[in-house]
Order: C-alpha cells, then sequence, then structure tokens
C-alpha cells in the first residue's frame, strides 16, 4: 500500500515529471484543438522522440498529451463548428449553437469541469478494477487473448468504420503490415518479398506517423482556406449551481464513457456518441431542444470522453490490449521501454501501473488550470492557417519517422503510408481499424499459435475450447454476435417480429 | 447504411486494387508454409488473406447496385477524380514534399526543412513572402533546436 502510495505521487513530488505532465496537458489541449491536428497524430509523432528517454518521462508527457488532447478538440467544436478530434463530434451538436447564442464561455468552461469530472471517474475506476481484473487475466487461456483481440477488432470495425466488413478489411489489413518481417518463432519471413529491409518489419509508428500524419494534412489542404469564424468569448468559470444541476448526467455519461473506453478497440469518440444518445433519451427536459444549444447534450459527451481515457488503459495495463488508438500507441512505447504490457506488468512493474494512475489524476488537475485560463491566447492559435501548419505538419512527421532507425527508408515508408491512408480516408475506411490490427495482429498471431499448440493441433479440439470453457465461451457468444449482428440476418428478423 | 449512397469516382477501381492486394496477401501468406499444420507461421497470415478477400467480395458485392458516379467512360471518371480528390495544390504539395525528401539527402536538415517551409508557405499563401520567410526561419530554429538539443534525436 505505502509503495502503491508513493508510486502514485511520483509524478507530483518530482519536478521534472510534475513539468512534463503539465507541458503535455497544455500541449494536448492545443493539439487537440487545432483542427487538422489530432491527439493520436501528436502522440506518434511524439514517441519516436520519447524512446531515448526514461519511461516515466516519456509516459508522463504522453498521459498530459493525450489527457488534454481529449479535452481540447471540444474548444473548436464549440468555437468553430469544427471538433479538433473525433472525440469532440457530438459535442459540436449543442456547443456551436451555444456560442451562436453568445454563451461561449459558460459552454466552454462547463465542458472544462465535465471534462476533468469524467475524467477522474474514469481514473477511479482504472484504480479499483484494473488490479482485480490483472488477476483474472493472469488465468486467461491464450484462446481467450485471442478472442479478446478479435472482439476488439470487431468493435471497432462495427462502431468506426461505415460497414464492417470495412472495419474488418482494415483491422486484418493492419494486422497483416504487423505481421511483416521475420516470424519471432521459426525465424520464417512473411510477407517480405524477398527484401532485405522487410525483414525488421515495419515499424508500427512509421505506419501511424503516415495514415494519422501525412494522410491527414493532404486531407486538409482541401480545406487549405477556409476562414476562420471568431466567437465571443466571456464568463468561462461556470457556477457551482450549473455544476452541481449537471452532476447527475455527467456521472450516468462517465460510467458509459468508461465502459465503452475499456471495451478494447473503442474510444473516447464512440463514447461520447453513445452518452449523448443517452442525454437525448434520458433528459426529458432539458434547457433547450437538444442540437439547439441544450447543456445536457454538452455535458454528456465531454464528461464520457475523458472518462474513456481512464476507461482505454484498463484493458491496455491489464490485458495487454489497446483501448484505442492512442493506447495502442503507448503500448507499442512500453515495449520499446522493455515492459510487457499486460497481466505480468502488475507484478513485475507495479510502479508503471500506480505512477499512470497519480499522473493521470495530475494531468485532470493541470486541465482544469490551463482549461479556465489563457482562452484569449487560444482564441488566437486555433487561429492558425491551415497553410502555415500542414508544412510544418509534414516536417514533423519526416523528423519522427527518421528518428526511429536514423534511416531515411522509414521516411519513405510513411509517406507511403500517408498516401495509401489518404486514398483510404477518400473511399471511406477508416484508419483506426487499420492501427489497431498493427498493434494486434501479432499478438493474435501468437495466441492463436499457442492455443492450437495446447491442443495439439486438433482443429475440433480448439474448436471445442471455443464453447466449452465458461470465459471462452462467453467472448465467443460475444464474436458470433457481433457479427451477426452486423449481416442481412438480423435485419431479416427484425423485419418478420415486425409483420 | 449505404445501400443509397453513389459510388465516388475511382471507388469501383480502387476496390478492385484493395481485392487483388487481398489476393497478393493469401498468395504470399500460402508461400509461408502452405496448408502444414494448424499452427505454422502461415495459418495466422492466411486466414487474415481469407478475411480480407472475402470483405472485399462483400463490399463489392454490396455496391454492384449503387448508382455509378456521373461519368461517362474510364477516361471521364479518371478526370472526375483528379479534379475533385488531386486538386492542383495537392499535387504540387505531394510533389514538393517528394522534392523535400531529395533536398534532405543532398543539403542535410536545415536548409533542406528552410527551403521547404518557404516555397511551400508562399504557394499555399499565395505569396506573403516577407512573412512566410520569418516564419520559416523561426520554424527551422525552433524544430531544430527542440528535437536536436532538447530531445537529442537524430535528424536526417
Amino acid at each position: 500500500m505505502a509503495d502503491s502510495i508513493s508510486y502514485f505521487l511520483m509524478a507530483w513530488l518530482d519536478p521534472s515529471l510534475l513539468m512534463l505532465t503539465a507541458i503535455g496537458t497544455l500541449a494536448g489541449i492545443y493539439v487537440g484543438a487545432i483542427p487538422g491536428l489530432s491527439v493520436t497524430m501528436a502522440t506518434s509523432i511524439l514517441i519516436s522522440f520519447t524512446f531515448s528517454w526514461d519511461v516515466n518521462d516519456a509516459l508522463a508527457l504522453i498521459v498530459g498529451i493525450y489527457t488534454g488532447g481529449v479535452y481540447g478538440g471540444s474548444r473548436t467544436a464549440i468555437l468553430l463548428n469544427i471538433p479538433g478530434a473525433p472525440s469532440s463530434v457530438a459535442t459540436s451538436f449543442d456547443g456551436y449553437p451555444l456560442a451562436q447564442k453568445g454563451e461561449a464561455g459558460q459552454a466552454i468552461g462547463l465542458s472544462t469541469v465535465m471534462s476533468v469530472i469524467g475524467g477522474l471517474i474514469g481514473v477511479a475506476v482504472l484504480a479499483s478494477v484494473a488490479p482485480f481484473l490483472s488477476d483474472m487475466a493472469l488465468k486467461f487461456a491464450p484462446r481467450d487473448y485471442f478472442l479478446i483481440a478479435a472482439l476488439g477488432l470487431l468493435l471497432v470495425g462495427s462502431l468506426a468504420a461505415e460497414s464492417l466488413s470495412r472495419g474488418i478489411f482494415a483491422a486484418a489489413m493492419g494486422a497483416v503490415i504487423g505481421l511483416v518481417g521475420l516470424d519471432q518463432v521459426t525465424a520464417d519471413p512473411r510477407f517480405t518479398m524477398g527484401s532485405m529491409q522487410l525483414m525488421g518489419g515495419i515499424h508500427y509508428v512509421v505506419v501511424m506517423i503516415g495514415m494519422f500524419g501525412v494522410a491527414e494534412a493532404l486531407s486538409q489542404l482541401h480545406q487549405i482556406n477556409a476562414k476562420p469564424v471568431r466567437q465571443k468569448v466571456d464568463k468561462i468559470i461556470p457556477s457551482l449551481h450549473l455544476v452541481l444541476k449537471f452532476l447527475p448526467l455527467s456521472i450516468r455519461t462517465s460510467v458509459i464513457g468508461v465502459i465503452v473506453g475499456a471495451l478494447p478497440g473503442t474510444g473516447g469518440d464512440i463514447a461520447s456518441l453513445f452518452a449523448y444518445d443517452h442525454a437525448k433519451r434520458s433528459v426529458k427536459n432539458p434547457s433547450r431542444p437538444f442540437g439547439k444549444g441544450a447543456y445536457e447534450g454538452l455535458v454528456a459527451p465531454e464528461t464520457a470522453n475523458n472518462a474513456a481515457v481512464g476507461g482505454a488503459y484498463v484493458p491496455m495495463l491489464t490485458l495487454g490490449m489497446p483501448g484505442d488508438a492512442v493506447t495502442a500507441i503507448i503500448i507499442g512505447a512500453l515495449v520499446i521501454h522493455g515492459l510487457d504490457p499486460g497481466p505480468m506488468l502488475m507484478i513485475q512493474a507495479p510502479h508503471i501501473f500506480w505512477f499512470t494512475v497519480g499522473n493521470l489524476v495530475l494531468a485532470n488537475i493541470f486541465l482544469l488550470i490551463f482549461g479556465l485560463t489563457g482562452i484569449k491566447v487560444f482564441a488566437k492559435v486555433v487561429e492558425l492557417p491551415k497553410a502555415i501548419l500542414i508544412p510544418l505538419i509534414l516536417v514533423l512527421c519526416v523528423v519522427g519517422s527518421y528518428s526511429l532507425n536514423s534511416s531515411m527508408t522509414e521516411v519513405y515508408w510513411m509517406l507511403g503510408f500517408g498516401l495509401l491512408g489518404y486514398f483510404m480516408k477518400i473511399f471511406r475506411f477508416q484508419m483506426g481499424p487499420v492501427i489497431l490490427g498493427v498493434i494486434l495482429g501479432p499478438l493474435m498471431d501468437k495466441t492463436y499459435r499457442q492455443a492450437m499448440s495446447s491442443v495439439g493441433n486438433d482443429t475440433g479440439s480448439f474448436l471445442l475450447a471455443l464453447v466449452t470453457n465458461p470465459l471462452s465461451l462467453i467472448l465467443t457468444t460475444a464474436v458470433v454476435l457481433l457479427l451477426l449482428s452486423n449481416t442481412p440476418l438480423k435485419r431479416l428478423l427484425q423485419r418478420r417480429r415486425q409483420t | 447504411m449505404s445501400n443509397e449512397q453513389q459510388l465516388k469516382a475511382g471507388e469501383r477501381a480502387f476496390n478492385m486494387l484493395l481485392l487483388l492486394l487481398s489476393l497478393g496477401v493469401l498468395y504470399e501468406a500460402y508461400q509461408i508454409a502452405g496448408f502444414d499444420l494448424p499452427n505454422s507461421p502461415g495459418a495466422f497470415p492466411m486466414l487474415l488473406g481469407v478475411i480480407m478477400t472475402a470483405s472485399m467480395v462483400a463490399i463489392l458485392w454490396g455496391q454492384r447496385q449503387h448508382p455509378k458516379p456521373g461519368t461517362q467512360g474510364v477516361l471521364d471518371e479518371a478526370r472526375q477524380f483528379l479534379h475533385e480528390h488531386f486538386p492542383l495544390a495537392i499535387i504540387i504539395f505531394s510533389a514538393m514534399a517528394i522534392a523535400y525528401l531529395f533536398l534532405l539527402e543532398f543539403l542535410g536538415f536545415i536548409p533542406a526543412t528552410a527551403i521547404f517551409l518557404f516555397v511551400s508557405q508562399v504557394y499555399l499563401r499565395h505569396g506573403r513572402l516577407l512573412t512566410s520567410l520569418i516564419i520559416t526561419a523561426v520554424a527551422t530554429g525552433v524544430i531544430y533546436a527542440l528535437f536536436k538539443l532538447l530531445f537529442q534525436v537524430y535528424l536526417p
């Protein structure tokens, strides 16, 4: 217990870690707020620079950026009707109408406080649930890990993409990219096409920088001449009465956020949409009609997306499964720092868990401070023309990918993935499933082969184990139901029930 | 879902390319270990190849009744695709980005980055030489100081 507290307070008492968390949170707010920059893009570029750092320093900065970035998107959603991040799409539904009514300051203030409440609830759940889940996870068989990863990919495929087929295709393509290189067990080359340079595999950060950085920059070039809309911002700090009025809703939507965030593969974007939908259904007398400036429509997504941050850390730290694209990046960073995210992390490096929890609380405190101050400077920064921003993004992408191996090969790969990502965006394929596939592909390959080996390579026994073991049965049922719910069979059944 | 959605110019061609890619993945996966043991290094990659192929077939099948883009012939569709998704700004900026990568190898980080930032900003901001020059100098300096001196990473 004493150890846990000292790990928890590590970032609070070390000035450099305190500073890094503060810088990360502030930078995250701006990164999340500037349309064209995203927290995933920033984390994937930044991660390559932190490989040589001490792991605590790297984690402190990333936690700050993640927390700040998820919140930051709400600012431009309210002020400009342009969600700075996917998790702020739902915020713009009522946030922008509020700004149009001259209540931008109040909306920003309330969204800040609610984000912090959601964030802290998410951390509380992480701190209380993760240790138990981690103990349970030690009893999971390889086939269970395989099923959880498959469930995660299916979830992100069905929720994030336009159709399940597109999501599954993107995830499987990501998994293939993740498998490129020598097989870690037999040293057989896989998808290397005889190239020596591919023997070492394709670094996941290169894929991320390309798909989230370059592809996004190219997309942003379509709106190069868009003029920013200015809003009047005053009275930022919300009254206690207003906060207390929306507290019950914020607690409910925080729970939604944590649960959705904790599902492998889903994150703040989906959580906020679920929460908005919940608010619409459950609030009988909103302050204004939803979509026309209802404070409830602002509170629900803002608490949920920040609560999802804590939730996303749960599967990452306990199962080694990313909760969303950012935690997928963090998993890679932990591995590079010699750590093993998953149930063994709590045993081998318990300080990482409690350090992360303490750091998340700290980042939320900084979020409250930075969120309620400096709004005038902020308004200027988000108006930064894209003509200046886009070339800078490209330079950062080049520096980030080059620094991985000090090689131009990575830079060319990054550019190639950027172009592929741009094409995929045009034709409505999502990047999220690709990235999760890159991270989860090797894990699925490993666990599938372990599971097969454990039943003596007997496919029948493997399939039988999927339905005879209680946990495997639950997971298999979830996978099958998810698949069926996305097939014409469901529509057929619904039609029959109606007639 | 997206049953009524009109196909974008070039969408069918792109999906066909992805189907070819999926078949390529399947072939490459088979080359790893053939139909060997279920836990062979090629087993899971083959499964992925099958999933990719099946998904693309499902996507193409689902799109067979979608309204086609209002173009006449392949050339017209290609022209519309380029017009919609590769406007001049994207083509020129992409060319500048590739030139930047070549310049990095010949000139090194600082001169290549300064040239790229200056030229691209002058183009994207329709002139404004002086402010572009100032922004270029400041941005190059900050990036160099931040990454080389503070983060201590290797720059190209």
